[in-house]
């Protein structure tokens, strides 16, 4: 771009548009942290249930600790990516101070319930709480529906689970997982690529 | 009466540089570079233009041991393409009439 310090205030418009247009879609690929945790916690949730339930194995509660596995993938995971990345927009920033402080309050919430020794029966109840609260703030923020309706949907499963045991809650939490990780996680990755595309 | 087009602004390059940053937190030189298809000459004599008139914060690092320049727009820079856009809309509308 040349600096020609002549130019009609309708070129100044284009330049300004044509800028801002470059910048707007550059969000990334997000849809990641949404497979990794979605199908983690939903293959925990679902593996629980089979070993409790079905096969009343005593340490069905072992699959849990693929949690901080879950953690340091993340970890690896985004610290590749702000290498890579070249911009840090807004939109960025706000999921980031988000999803740090969800991941805080699971953090106080599974220390909650180790040292209660009871709360765990009615965990799921805010886990899926917490589950709404990010996906749906994310949804809104990335003007993504299937998040923002999965988020939502999982405020009334948070409050039906409560009704329910731990061996079911883990059937619901299944269920919130999928409706709002899973299925939005997968649909996140569709419209990043064409997006992509569309840049190319 | 027509507000004066800020001269800072009123520069294609410079111009680019600004909308590029307003709609971001902040962006590395060489995606400016990048998106602008300036020079690096060019473009760091106009990214200079910019800080020397408090538009644009210039911060200098290391990442990976490699330098990396980053550009991110200041109060005073948002304030001034606020009022750039403001006199533009004026010249569109007076043409309109």
């Amino acid at each position: 771009m040349e600096n020609q310090e002549r130019f009609s205030p309708e070129e100044s418009l284009s330049i300004i548009r044509n800028m801002i247009d470059k910048t707007k879609d550059t969000v990334a690929d997000d849809s990641f942290y949404f497979l990794l945790w979605g199908w983690l916690v939903f293959g925990c949730c679902v593996s629980t249930f089979v070993m409790k339930v079905w096969l009343q194995f005593p340490y069905h509660y072992y699959v849990w600790f693929l949690m901080p596995v879950g953690g340091i993938v993340s970890w690896i995971y985004g610290s590749r990516q702000a290498k890579k990345q070249r911009i840090k927009s807004y939109v960025e920033e706000s999921l980031d101070s988000l999803w740090i402080g969800v991941g805080f309050a699971f953090f106080a919430l599974v220390l909650i319930n180790m040292i209660s020794g009871e709360t765990w029966q009615k965990a799921f109840t805010y886990y899926i709480l917490l589950y709404a609260i990010g996906t749906s703030v994310t949804g809104r923020i990335l003007r993504f529906k299937p998040l923002l309706y999965g988020g939502l949907i999982n405020f009334i499963l948070a409050v039906v689970s409560i009704k329910y045991s731990y061996d079911y809650q883990l059937l619901i939490g299944a269920l919130a997982i999928l409706i709002s990780y899973i299925i939005p996680g997968h649909l996140l990755r569709i419209r990043y690529h064409q997006k992509r595309k569309s840049h190319a | 009466m027509f507000k004066e087009l800020d001269p800072i602004l009123h520069s294609q390059l410079r111009l680019a540089v600004m909308s590029l940053l307003i709609g971001i937190k902040e962006a590395e030189f060489t995606f400016i570079r990048e998106k602008t298809n300036a020079t690096a000459g060019n473009l760091s004599v106009q990214v200079q233009k910019l800080k020397d008139a408090g538009y644009i914060e210039v911060i200098k690092q290391f990442k990976e041991n490699y330098p990396q320049t980053i550009c991110k727009i200041t109060p005073r820079g948002l304030e001034a393409f606020d009022e750039y856009v403001k006199a533009l809309q004026q010249y569109l509308q007076a043409g309109k009439e």
